[in-house]
């Protein structure tokens, strides 16, 4: 999944501190152009601070950030030349109206697309006459990422892009993101929301405390997790002697355990000659991944990134 | 514990730094006008001549109040009370906004609204925390005067009447919470109530008749349309009468009953006049044009007072010269504002006024580059500093437009006094002049608007209270260094005190020239190290 040409944001080793805090600590991220890439961690893992440093708005203490080639603190103007931000909490001006902020920030990049603005302020059912300080909190989101996307970009920053929106604007967002996708722009978008992730990136950064603890393509990541086994109708002893079987759990004639991709020949024949009245077997969830790193307290969490085998390209 | 006691105590908790300050500054006011009155009018004969002076003209009637007698005390009402109650007035509608409807507006209401409570409740603790505040006013208002030897009875009813034209704003401010849809809005309606409260008071006034022997004026029906009026009725030196007083308690009563029944009525977040809806497409595609559009607003506000300044320094000066003609005391005093105090006294008057224009100039400036601050804080800085532009660009844009501003204010002021000139139908000094005069004091106010910029690009967090504060200490230093007998050098900290006080003295372009480069140079600096800081908030 390694791309031959110059990845469009490259970090390596950053570190940023605040007085006494370190909020990031080692963080590397690499995206490649072309890709829609996933940015996940729990709240107050350094995913915002990352992002401030890649735009430029904030000065890593230790560690670079490349953008487009450019240092995004040393070059600011250049590094944001095709570049699309929209923030996690949107501000704005409450005097505006949302029509007024859309082409005020659109303007500063260079002037919208009038048919693409106007298609998006359709597609999301926007009223851009209202003064902005009477906007919820989706609408904000909306004017941000209207005045993103209404202007072609390389490279779309997006914090969350789609706290506030309801489902159906939801799938709007997505659609615009396959969009620019397939125009071939590149995405860093940091989310919580697990089946936005699995919809749209191609690749994936967890971090937590300001380091990657996975990163790779979700396809690898899927495979690199455990098949969930539930078992009816046999004595837990029978099956706990399997080969490579973990996290066992007996219920009377119920036994859950979980499998690695490795041993699942092994432990498919055992569970056949077990003859079991039940089988139910769920496929690795990327929920239980992200569950698990997002509660893992962080001392323990440094080992365990490590037994995953951290990266996975 | 009733609920709107306990909301009442959380409100208080919010407003704790902010209402002693008003408290506090309102009767430091009292104080100094009193001990002001004390030293320069010490003698009966000296206040006797100002009440003269002021009885028949109907332009101090307008500006000050009525006089009523000589007595010191009955002086320093009638000097300080109308402003007084203006701040008291200012102090309760910005208190009751803030904690009715810019809850509402930022949705704070709302988690309050959710609890097992009367809807009445937030809204009753505010009115409650409103006349608190009034009342310690009362009481602090009535110390200051005491403090500077008034006589104590009088000091508590003219405490009393400066709260009660307070108390009064109170419901009314809530009123207006109820029909503006938004805590700005509410805020410039409130406002603009007690700027007419002043205004009725002061044609009423006006307008009111003299006595014989130039003593006392007794003002028209009209003031009796303002509570500044009523409170100004209490006569607390002279003639004491708490009645007024407890007419403007009772209709407060009213009013809050009012509106405490229709709040109970409304809907959370609705408002009688609707938010005004805006364009549907933008013609902002630049910094400068986003600077313009937020500072408009603030930039016509600072014009209007400008304009008044200017009007009052065009068209007071020959009035003054009248009045002054045969008293040397008042002369003298109006003399020390201004070095030179030879010149003609119309030229003194003049330039002292436009000499405060200047200050508001530099204030509109200020004002105009801690926007900067408040775009960071807000989080707004961060949509603007995305875009392929640099930083340098952002902040030279709005300290560009905040130089401007002061220019403008500057002009408004001195074309503001050659109208008030012209309108008097005297000869006095040509209008070129006098804008000359107006505009001489932007290179000083250009160093008040790059300092805070320099403070912002270094040290954000503390660029408000500094930009502000420097503005208050060129202010005391500048205006009123001569007058407080501050030594030579101290004074001549200030840009204030190096800006020429035409038309009294001749314009300086080595002092101009020198202040220019100064601000300029801060401009440079805040725009290098802008670059080099982290974006907070």
């Amino acid at each position: 999944m390694a791309d031959t040409t110059d990845p469009i944001i490259e970090v390596r080793g950053l570190g940023k501190v605040f007085g006494k805090t370190r909020a990031l600590d080692g963080l590397d991220l690499s995206v490649a152009a072309g890709e829609v890439h996933g940015f996940l961690g729990p709240n107050g893992a350094g995913k915002s601070t990352t992002l401030r440093i890649l735009l430029g708005l904030i000065r890593p203490s230790s560690g670079t950030a490349t953008v487009f080639g450019a240092d995004p603190w040393r070059e600011p103007v250049r590094s944001h030349q095709d570049l699309a931000y929209v923030p996690g909490d949107v501000s704005l001006w409450p005097n505006l109206s949302g029509g007024e902020v859309i082409d005020l920030l659109t303007g500063l990049r260079g002037g919208a697309d009038t048919a693409l603005r106007r298609r998006l302020i359709d597609a999301f059912e926007f009223d851009p006459r209202r003064k902005t300080r009477t906007y919820s909190k989706g609408n904000r989101q909306k004017v941000a990422l209207i005045a993103a996307f209404a202007r072609p970009a390389r490279l779309y920053v997006l914090d969350e892009p789609s706290s506030g929106l309801d489902p159906i604007m939801e799938s709007v967002f997505r659609s615009e993101i396959g969009r620019v996708h397939d125009d071939g722009a590149t995405v860093l978008l940091s989310s919580h929301i697990l089946s936005e992730v699995e919809q749209l990136c191609d690749r994936v950064t967890i971090i937590r405390a300001g380091r990657v603890v996975e990163s790779g393509s979700l396809t690898a990541l899927r495979h690199l997790k455990r098949t969930h086994f539930r078992v009816e109708g046999v004595d837990g002893r029978v099956l706990a002697n399997l080969p490579g079987i973990q996290d066992v759990r007996v219920d009377g004639l119920t036994t859950e355990f979980e499998v690695e991709a490795a041993t699942l020949p092994l432990v498919l024949e055992g569970v056949a000659a077990a003859r079991p009245t039940g089988l139910t077997v769920s496929p690795p969830s990327l929920e239980s991944l992200f569950l698990r790193h997002y509660a893992e307290p962080s001392s323990a969490n440094d080992g365990a990134g490590e037994d995953r085998a951290g990266r996975v390209d | 514990m009733p609920a709107a006691v306990r909301l009442a105590l959380n409100q208080l908790q919010r407003d704790r730094i902010l209402v002693p300050v008003w408290i506090l500054g309102i009767a430091l006011l009292g104080f100094a006008t009193a001990s002001a009155v004390s030293s320069e009018f010490g003698e009966v004969g000296e206040r006797q001549a100002i009440v003269a002076v002021a009885a028949a003209n109907p332009a101090f009637l307008f500006l000050r109040g009525v006089p009523d007698g000589f007595g010191i005390g009955a002086v320093v009402f009638f000097q300080g009370f109308a402003f007084t109650a203006l701040l008291a007035g200012l102090m309760s509608t910005l208190l009751v906004v803030r904690h009715t409807r810019t809850d509402e507006e930022l949705g704070r209401a709302e988690l309050i609204g959710s609890t097992p409570l009367r809807r009445t409740a937030p809204l009753a603790a505010t009115l409650l925390v409103g006349g608190a505040a009034n009342l310690v006013l009362a009481g602090c208002v009535a110390v200051g005067y005491i403090a500077a030897g008034l006589p104590a009875a009088g000091s508590v009813t003219a405490g009393l009447a400066v709260a009660a034209v307070g108390l009064f704003f109170v419901p009314v401010a809530a009123v207006v919470a109820q029909l503006m849809p938004s805590g700005h809005s509410a805020n410039g309606a409130a406002a603009s109530l007690v700027g007419a409260a002043y205004l009725l008071r002061g044609v009423g006034d006006a307008i009111g008749t003299p006595n014989a022997d130039l003593t006392q004026v007794m003002s028209s029906w009209v003031s009796l349309l303002s509570p500044i009026g009523w409170g100004q009725r209490s006569r607390p030196f002279s003639a004491a009468d708490t009645m007024p007083l407890l007419v403007l308690a009772v209709a407060a009563a009213t009013v809050a009953a009012v509106v405490l029944i229709t709040r109970n009525r409304r809907d959370l977040g609705a408002s009688l006049l609707p938010e005004r809806v805006g364009r549907s497409h933008g013609r902002l595609r630049s910094f400068v044009g986003l600077a313009w559009v937020l500072q408009r607003p603030i930039l016509i506000g600072w014009c209007v007072g400008a304009a008044v300044m200017g009007g009052l320094a065009g068209g007071l000066g020959p009035v003054i010269a009248d009045a002054v003609a045969g008293n040397t005391s008042l002369k003298e005093l109006i003399g020390r504002l201004v070095p030179g105090s030879s010149a003609d006294i119309v030229d003194v008057f003049t330039a002292a006024l436009i000499g405060i224009a200047g200050v508001l100039a530099a204030a509109a400036g200020i004002q105009g580059v801690l926007r900067l601050r408040a775009e960071e804080t807000e989080g707004r800085a961060e949509l603007l500093l995305t875009v392929p532009k640099s930083r340098t660009n952002w902040l030279v844009a709005n300290l560009m437009l905040a130089i401007a501003s002061a220019t403008v204010v500057a002009g408004v002021a001195g074309a503001a006094a050659a109208v008030g000139i012209f309108l008097t139908g005297t000869a006095g000094t040509p209008a070129i002049q006098l804008i000359a005069a107006s505009l001489a004091h932007v290179p000083a106010a250009a160093i008040f608007i790059a300092a805070p910029a320099v403070i912002f690009a270094a040290i954000p967090r503390l660029s408000v209270p500094i930009g502000w504060g420097l503005l208050a200490g060129g202010l005391v230093l500048g205006q009123f260094g001569e007058l407080l007998g501050l030594p030579e050098w101290l004074q001549a900290v200030s840009p204030f005190h190096h800006s020429p006080a035409m038309p009294v003295e001749s314009f300086d372009p080595g002092s101009a020239l020198v202040m220019g480069i100064v601000a300029l140079g801060g401009g440079a600096i805040a725009a290098y190290l802008i670059q080099h800081r982290d974006l907070t908030g």
